[in-house]
């Protein structure tokens, strides 16, 4: 070891390329925690409550048309026979895997220490939560009889009946509520010493209630050194079972289409693609609201455009992967020699979904590949832009797959086409509505930024710091200067 | 500055650039020793000369073993390729120590275009898709599924693609080696971000010519059956074996060699964390397609599997299960074993062998579909050709530094902790 330390003195060369700092206008320990709690402090802004009045009507629709879907039956879907999975499973699909880019973000990320996840990870993870929220709507309600969905659990019953659990879709149960309870877990947990940080700023404020409230939820938390280390240790061990959890959770919604038997549906690579895809569609989803977010919060310090640029080229790389398992598919449904395996793909870019099936290969293979050029990557309205379009291409996807290979596969008597209806439009709608109104309410009453895990990765908080920086008392004068939008 | 001259052709082969073992900082030289990289590639010669005793046996067997063999050693240089690639997309810092290895074995694929020619001759036995017969509707051996795949599956075709492939990878391979020898010199700033950039670009390459080679070496061995997974999982496999071999050299590296005190329990463990995963990911892979073979039971895709499954094949099976993924993933579960070069060197030796398995177990079922057998060839092939990329690894480490000694994160790396 001795050995070892004695080298580094000898090999001690300077960074040829010096990494911008994560956190910019050298903001201090105070500063962060300023910037991220008085946005749950302050009073109600305008804007917010405008947008929370959009989301929460789209939300009330949503309720609306569950209830008339309920009321008059699935009929007032557009599915058909041949077609009996419509607009619902695709949802469902868009919505979980929207979900995932927050599981990478927290979990995947910090198993490898990748320390610029930590401006992000807050919002990406309530985004899994909310977005998990709205997909696991779609498998309850598209069901003819929502009231014995509970049949779904393997519950001992007069019946002596039992689910049977080599359906894909009981899988689903327990991979999706199990990726809910986890991914509820996972956030509380990373909450905990940021809620602290809030109750005592509540305390200091003289706002008892809101005090008691927070003290609840933070658990007693006071930063000892016992409580950080076994929180380390819980985190790491989370987010290890977060990681095969994550992957296994849209593998197993992918096998809700890849055990059928169906041509377009039953293939193998399904499990890794639709992972590439969700990640892709997810981190697209965060960098749309990260964009808007760090603007409307003054965060352009903590959420830097290197972040942007870094989930850009996530973004580039999943959809390069989307891309090829595209490519796959084609080639080896033409190697197989199998004809309906071979029509499916000639269908799906020539027959009379073709113009979706265009949709999703411009969106999702041609547009991510503007990433390769740096100003792109870098260009804040084209990444809102190009987030945009990749969700619609991945909406797209999930159509594509679903609906161009049901409508026709093996007895052409049974070929139809299918329309959706004004209820699986405003469905969608308002799925987001629902979404967008507890992102909402995530954003106004809890930090939506890891103060602690921010802090965590500022330069003063490396223990060798203050050996070349002074005692860390005096800041110097431009960085007081160059303060970020405190106020 | 210093400028690494390109060798004469010949000795490109073995290593495309002039020593630079004078430059390199005497910590970071490998021994004088010759025995070091002589000693495997005698071993490997001399094992393939015996093997050639047994191509005039029985060919058609010494051609299967070849292949596996000559896959596995493939499967080890696509599999570092990808770690160097993915370590400069990442910025990876704590690596740096533990690179020039990978680095040095990329060049192993021009010996492996010289070593593929005896599969050349071996065409016709190895792949059905060769036989002529098969395309004619008058033969009572016309296949119609094989006359449909006729536009790829045929001779001129596979050869250029795999021409290509071999194009690609030992460009990437040029590259990224050659970059990083030259830095040891000449520390030029813009290194690193060159080396960035061969790997963006590199990296879709890759996926593409990785899952194709697939498709051409080992799925078209039995013509009928068809994945879309399996370039996927022949990845897996290929980083799988990668990350073990870099390790169990780093850990004989790191106990007894130059590279003591300088790689340590931190690199081992993120080493090992990656073992770790790519097990968890080969098992997801290999899972998925069975999985979903099992559940749709298709007869055109079963059947690949059902030849798995019996005549003592199912043995294999089994032995993938437990060895390929039970028994890594609780051995390298803990936070301990990661650290221990020991145990993460041995285990780095199992992936080979089950490595080697897992590969025996996709290619020899369609030569004996009759019933599980083993033969001398399998082992002579397979260590023979191991033996040889082995030694020219470490005679291209002799002559070059140990470690990327003016890379820009080669201290944190070595302070890592």
């Amino acid at each position: 070891m001795a050995h070892a330390t004695k080298d580094l003195s000898a090999l001690a060369r300077t960074d040829h390329e010096v990494e911008p700092p994560l956190v910019q206008g050298g903001l201090s320990f105070h500063d962060i925690t300023e910037l991220v709690a008085q946005h749950t402090e302050k009073k109600t802004p305008k804007a917010w409550w405008a947008a929370f009045s959009v989301a929460f009507l789209g939300m009330l629709t949503l309720v609306a048309m569950l209830a008339y879907q309920v009321w008059n039956g699935v009929g007032v879907w557009g599915n058909n026979i041949p077609v009996g999975w419509g607009w619902p499973i695709v949802n469902f699909v868009f919505w979980v895997g929207i979900g995932h880019a927050g599981t990478l973000i927290s979990a995947i990320l910090f198993l490898f220490r990748q320390r610029w996840r930590t401006s992000i990870n807050r919002a990406a993870e309530a985004m899994t939560i909310f977005a998990v929220i709205c997909a696991l709507i779609f498998p309850t309600f598209h069901v003819g009889r929502v009231w014995a969905i509970y049949w779904t659990l393997p519950i001992p019953n007069q019946m002596e009946m039992w689910p049977q659990f080599k359906s894909p879709l009981l899988w689903d149960v327990f991979a999706v509520s199990s990726y809910f309870i986890v991914s509820l877990v996972f956030w509380y947990v990373g909450l905990i010493p940021d809620l602290a940080t809030l109750r005592d700023r509540a305390a200091l404020m003289g706002r008892r209630l809101r005090a008691k409230i927070l003290g609840f939820f933070a658990l007693g938390w006071c930063g000892a050194n016992r409580h950080w280390r076994n929180y380390e240790k819980v985190y790491m061990l989370l987010a290890g079972l977060a990681t095969p959890l994550v992957l296994s959770v849209h593998s197993v919604v992918s096998f809700d289409f890849a055990v059928s038997i169906i041509p377009g549906w039953h293939t193998t690579i399904f499990p890794p693609y639709f992972v590439a895809g969700a990640i892709f569609s997810g981190f697209a989803m965060v960098v749309t609201l990260m964009v808007i977010a760090r603007k409307a919060y003054g965060l352009e310090n903590v959420i830097t455009v290197d972040h942007l640029e870094k989930m850009n080229i996530i973004m580039l790389v999943t959809g390069t992967m989307v891309g090829f398992a595209y490519i796959t598919e084609f080639f080896i449904a033409w190697y197989s020699g199998v004809p309906y395996e071979q029509y499916a793909f000639i269908n799906r870019a020539t027959g009379p979904y073709a113009w979706a099936y265009w949709i999703m290969m411009s969106c999702n293979l041609i547009f991510p590949q503007f990433f390769w050029i740096k100003k792109l990557r870098r260009n804040i309205p084209f990444m809102f832009v190009a987030s945009i379009v990749v969700n619609i291409g991945m909406w797209f996807e999930r159509f594509v797959i679903t609906i161009t290979s049901l409508h026709r596969d093996y007895l052409p008597s049974s070929w139809d086409y299918f329309v959706p209806t004004w209820v699986d439009v405003l469905t969608l709608i308002g799925s987001f509505g629902l979404f967008f109104t507890l992102f909402l309410l995530f954003l106004r009453f809890v930090p939506m930024v890891a103060m602690a895990e921010v802090k965590g990765v500022l330069p003063e908080a490396d223990p060798h710091y203050y050996e070349t920086h002074g005692d860390g008392h005096s800041r110097s004068a431009e960085v007081q200067v160059n303060r970020g939008r405190s106020s | 500055m210093a400028e690494v001259k390109a060798n004469g052709f010949l000795g490109w082969l073995l290593d495309p650039l002039q020593s630079t073992r004078e430059q390199a900082e005497p910590r970071y030289r490998l021994p004088e020793d010759v025995r070091i990289w002589a000693v495997p590639l005698a071993i490997g010669v001399g094992l393939l000369i015996v093997s050639l005793v047994g191509w005039v046996i029985d060919a058609h067997q010494f051609y299967f073993s070849y292949l596996v063999g000559w896959t596995f050693c493939l499967t080890l240089a696509l599999g570092a390729l990808f770690f160097v690639m993915i370590q400069h997309l990442t910025r990876a810092q704590w690596v740096v120590a533990v690179r020039r290895l990978p680095e040095a074995l990329l060049w192993t694929f021009p010996a492996l275009i010289v070593l593929f020619i005896p599969v050349l001759f071996g065409l016709h036995d190895l792949y059905h898709w060769t036989h002529p017969e098969v395309y004619d509707p008058a033969s009572p051996e016309y296949d119609p599924i094989l006359a449909g795949k006729r536009a790829y599956l045929n001779v001129p075709f596979f050869l250029g693609r795999i021409a290509f492939y071999f194009f690609i990878w030992t460009l990437l391979a040029y590259k990224l080696y050659t970059l990083s020898v030259r830095q040891d010199v000449d520390p030029d700033p813009s290194i690193p971000a060159q080396q960035r950039k061969v790997s963006a670009w590199g990296m879709p390459l890759y996926g593409v010519t990785v899952a194709f080679a697939s498709y051409d070496f080992l799925m078209s061995l039995d013509p009928h059956w068809y994945s879309t997974i399996f370039g996927v999982y022949f990845f897996a496999g290929a980083f799988f074996v990668a990350l073990g071999f870099i390790t169990t050299c780093y850990a004989i590296l790191a106990r007894r060699g130059p590279l003591t005190g300088i790689v340590r329990a931190p690199h081992f463990q993120d080493l090992g964390k990656l073992m770790f995963g790519f097990t968890a990911f080969w098992a997801y892979i290999a899972f998925s397609q069975y999985m979903l073979i099992w559940y749709g039971n298709l007869p055109e895709e079963t059947l690949w599997y059902r030849h798995r499954l019996e005549h003592g094949w199912e043995v294999l099976s089994q032995v993938l299960i437990w060895g390929h993924f039970a028994l890594p993933f609780l051995i390298l579960l803990p936070w301990a074993a990661k650290r221990t070069p020991l145990l993460v060197g041995t285990m780095g030796v199992w992936f080979a062998i089950i490595h080697w398995v897992d590969l025996f177990w996709v290619a020899m079922p369609v030569l004996h579909a009759e019933h599980l057998t083993f033969h001398w060839l399998d082992v002579t092939c397979w260590l023979g050709l191991f033996g040889i990329v082995v030694g020219l690894l470490f005679y291209r480490l002799s002559r070059h530094s140990l470690v990327p000694q003016n890379d820009p994160y080669l201290a944190r790396s070595l302070a890592l902790h």
